[in-house]
């Protein structure tokens, strides 16, 4: 990455991908009937800025295209042509081919001419317009006469040009747009430059509550300044009440700071640049006989404090709630420029952190007389860092290292018998808290917002209704639900398919759903959540639900069941993701292409999530799928049972209990059901169901975990003791052992032992459900 | 001391990679005292800090265009006689006029090179 434009052709195609987000986002609400001009104006500048960028890299085909896109949004945003839906699917499938075209220009790929043909001849027999020709303009140059001086010291601002040179300059220019300029735009003054001269500054600074109730801190601010150059600082006290009258509300102190630097005025004003408003702020000039005076003429030693002191003490007088609803507020007499960013760290103005890519490194190397430095305010609310995936992975697994090895620490301090109130156990607590703390951060640096992902399904809701005659419409939520990015990209193949499935199976031919009174628009609803620790994502239609008989029936012809099998709704509705099942009657050209449903369950278990079904009759179908919400560490409660640990995720447990005689009761010749406030759920031996040993005589006295699954239902699951309940580090079982029905994984315990993580529902899913061992007659008998 | 070591340039650009390839071809004739913005306002705003001989600006930018900021520019004292080479997708004789009108010293057609954003300069302030 040395060749610095290899660096911004990448990063071009990074802000591509921003910039086809905002044109969805755009073309959507236009669907959605906004005739904003600032919306089409938004879809026509994306379109326009790929077009710009790709020029100046010579993607010839990309250039191309998005000219004659942006030309048909030209005359949208002109009021020329008003769009109806068609136009705008059009548009849709314009967006869609321009992503092809950036993604292929990426990849050094080629996008057929048999795909964006049509759809181009379409566009202008559409819009109807035709290549405008390049007009001959004639325009002279204005030149400059720039005059630096003698060259030495500090760059003056340059005489300023004639203006009488230009051809009418001025700002009385009939016909031009109104400028809606922020009415605080800063005076823009020759000032700074001028002024470095001086020696330094005073500062008078009084906060108002409403500083401190923004969450600044004056320490900060003193702190920045300090950055200037020597400060000294005094603390004004005077005001503060006794105790028994003080408002905790309210802030009493002010300061008086001076700074002895060579930055300009506007540099001290940019520390308190985002305190604008919220203090009395007074900086003035001093001299070079006051500079030297200012220190002596400070207040007794008693009041005057060094920064790091001051600051700190006055902090918990400043009130950390709202202030009172009556407070007057002083604006700060000298105008600041306005923040046009609130949420930047209060002290960061002073190094300009901003475009640090595009100026900061040719300043430094810049080998003029002139030292410049760029004291801009920063402009980009979110900067980003490009990082290697490998390396976020590394930080993933050296986390994962740590909560073990916490693990560890924690048990050899409690085999040492170590009392629980001791340094080392509050310490050692306190490491805990920092090890999860740490592991969030990182497991969130992997998360994404799913909106690329259901950006990506609108395509295909759009594409696959267009090939088999119906009209969808798809409604996400939930877009910005984070989701681990490994998650995200191996969502897209099974959510694919399921969308394809509501849209080909699913939804209803437009003459069908008028007939049983819906409306000719089939919806497929995507939406994303967190519920308890997982994401749950739901793909649903508003079609005619699942055809239960025809199932049934096809799974029989299959031999896939038994034909005299009695099942449920549910039972049946599952036999969906049966390997090898396919309802579609004749398999059309859009899903039943050799992949069904079970390959898109199986690829969902392999993200260690579920897949479920409802459905119901006329109204239609919903497929939810469960996920972990990281696929490193999990909170497990540690149970033992016939002499085995293992790890049951916490997630699952709704609540554990020891059973008593009544709470138990005998169903069928094999089986117990727990009667747990007035609904029984049946009973299920862990160590039974795990083949570690025969049912147990009685389970009066036992404890139970009482597990809950995605559809609601639940099992009591009975284990031999609880150990513990900490985080475990997932390490996968399949890649050597496949899949092991009722188990997730395993992970290594403090004391270095290997325990297995169960997957309840599974288990669950599985269990024989024996608690009772056959009498020998009843064995009989059955 | 060459025109190129003093002259001080002020990219205006809302996309990242435009500014990029401005600033690269800037710093390959030797032009090193660069500033950027993202948009209008900002740029307006780091003028105070840091003034500068030229601006160069893209004409489409969300927000205010290069062609509002030209007015804001040639409309305030300080900035009044800044150079101002407008960058363009299209170059209508629309923008172009109004450009006149409001003083701009030249502009350039998108795509452009190295060497045309060059000459560009060139003809404002001479050769560098």
């Amino acid at each position: 990455m040395s060749d610095p434009m290899a660096e911004i052709r990448a990063s071009f195609f990074i802000e591509c991908e921003e910039l086809l987000e905002s044109l969805q986002d755009g073309l959507q609400l236009m669907d959605d009937g906004d005739t904003d001009p600032e919306t089409i104006n938004i879809v026509f500048r994306a379109v326009h800025s790929i077009k710009g960028g790709a020029g100046a890299f010579g993607l010839d085909d990309l250039v191309r295209f998005a000219h004659r896109f942006e030309t048909a949004m030209d005359e949208v945003r002109a009021g020329r042509f008003h769009p109806d839906g068609e136009a705008i699917r059009l548009f849709f499938a314009c967006a869609d081919i321009l992503g092809d075209l950036v993604r292929a220009a990426r990849d050094d790929d080629q996008v057929d001419d048999g795909i964006t043909g049509p759809v181009l001849e379409k566009l202008d027999k559409l819009v109807g317009i035709e290549e405008e020709e390049e007009e001959d303009l004639d325009f002279t140059p204005a030149t400059l006469s720039l005059d630096f001086g003698d060259g030495g010291g500090l760059p003056d601002l340059p005489d300023l040009p004639d203006l009488s040179a230009l051809p009418d300059a001025a700002p009385s220019v009939e016909g031009l747009p109104s400028l809606d300029l922020p009415a605080d735009l800063p005076a823009l003054t020759a000032e700074p430059l001028a002024e470095t001269t001086t020696k330094g500054f005073t500062v008078h600074f009084k906060p108002e509550n409403a500083l401190y109730a923004s969450g600044n801190e004056p320490l900060y601010l003193f702190r920045a300044l300090r950055d200037l150059g020597d400060i000294s600082v005094t603390c004004h006290c005077g005001d503060l009440p006794n105790l028994d009258q003080l408002d905790p509300d309210t802030g009493h102190l002010s300061w008086d700071v001076t700074v002895h630097t060579e930055e300009s005025e506007q540099s001290v004003r940019e520390v308190f640049e985002f305190v604008d408003g919220l203090c009395v702020l007074e900086i003035k000039p001093i001299t070079g006989a006051a500079a030297m005076i200012a220190p002596a003429l400070a207040p007794t030693p008693a009041v005057e404090k060094a920064v790091e002191t001051a600051a700190p003490e006055a902090a918990p007088i400043a009130p950390p709630q709202k202030p009172a609803a009556a407070i007057e507020v002083v604006s700060a007499p000298a105008p600041t420029p306005p923040a046009p960013v609130a949420k930047l760290p209060v002290a960061s103005p002073v190094n300009s952190d901003d475009d640090t890519l595009d100026e900061a490194p040719k300043d430094e190397k810049s080998g003029s007389s002139a030292p410049v430095k760029a004291t801009g305010t920063p402009t980009q609310p979110r900067a980003t860092v490009r990082v290697d995936l490998e390396r976020i992975d590394r930080l993933v697994n050296l986390v994962g290292e740590l909560v073990i090895n916490q693990a560890m620490l924690s048990q050899s301090v409690t085999e040492a018998g170590l009392p629980p109130n001791s340094p080392v156990s509050t310490g050692l607590e306190e490491f805990l808290q920092l090890t999860r703390d740490i592991q969030e951060s990182v497991m969130m640096i992997r998360a994404q917002p799913i909106k690329s992902l259901f950006q990506r399904m609108g395509r295909i809701v759009r594409e696959s209704s267009a090939s088999v005659g119906k009209e969808v419409r798809l409604y996400t939520d939930g877009e910005n639900t984070e989701v681990d990015k490994t998650v995200i990209e191996r969502l897209a193949d099974p959510l694919t398919h399921m969308i394809r499935n509501a849209v080909d199976h699913g939804l209803e031919s437009p003459e069908k759903r008028l007939e049983s009174g819906k409306s000719r628009e089939g919806h497929v609803t995507l939406t994303a959540q967190h519920r308890s620790g997982r994401i749950v994502i739901e793909v649903s239609d508003d079609g005619a639900g699942i055809n239960r008989e025809r199932v049934k029936q096809k799974a029989i012809e299959k031999e896939l069941i038994p034909a005299d099998a009695q099942l449920s709704d549910s039972d049946i509705d599952n036999l969906l993701f049966l390997p090898g099942f396919s309802t579609a009657a004749e398999i059309s050209n859009l899903s039943g292409r050799g992949v069904g449903m079970d390959v898109v369950k199986s690829s969902i278990q392999a993200l260690g999530g579920r897949i479920s079904i409802t459905s119901q009759e006329g109204k239609g179908t919903t497929f939810s799928i469960s996920l972990p919400l990281t696929l490193a560490v999990l909170d497990g409660m540690v149970v033992r049972v016939a002499d085995e640990t293992l790890v049951v995720p916490l997630n699952a447990i709704l609540e554990t209990l020891t059973l008593t005689d009544n709470d138990l009761k005998a169903l069928g010749p094999e089986t117990h059901v727990v009667q747990i406030r007035g609904g029984f759920v049946p009973l299920l031996d862990l160590g039974a169901e795990l083949g570690y040993r025969q049912p147990q005589d009685s389970y009066v006295g036992g404890i139970v975990l009482l597990i809950g699954q995605e559809d609601g239902n639940r099992a009591a699951l009975a284990v031999d003791a609880i150990e513990d309940q900490r985080q475990v580090v997932i390490k996968g079982l399949e890649g050597s052992y496949g899949r092991v029905p009722g188990i997730a994984a395993a992970t290594i315990l403090g004391d270095g032992q290997i325990a297995l993580i169960l997957d309840p529902t599974d288990l669950v899913g599985q269990a024989s459900g024996r608690t009772r061992i056959r009498q020998p007659q009843q064995a009989l008998v059955g | 001391m060459a025109l190129r070591d003093q002259l001080r340039v002020m990219v205006v650009d809302d996309m990242s990679t435009s500014r990029g390839l401005i600033t690269n071809a800037l710093d390959s004739y030797g032009i090193r005292n660069v500033a950027s913005a993202a948009d209008g306002p900002s740029a307006l705003q780091k003028l105070a800090a840091y003034p500068v001989h030229l601006v160069i600006s893209d004409y489409n930018m969300p927000g205010m265009d290069g062609l509002q900021l030209l007015h804001a520019l040639r409309s305030n004292g300080p900035t009044r006689g800044v150079g101002f080479l407008l960058i363009t997708g299209r170059a209508d004789r629309e923008i172009i006029d109004m450009g006149k009108r409001l003083g701009m010293n030249n502009f350039l057609k998108k795509p452009f090179d190295p060497a045309g954003l060059r000459g560009a300069i060139e003809a404002i302030v001479g050769k560098l």
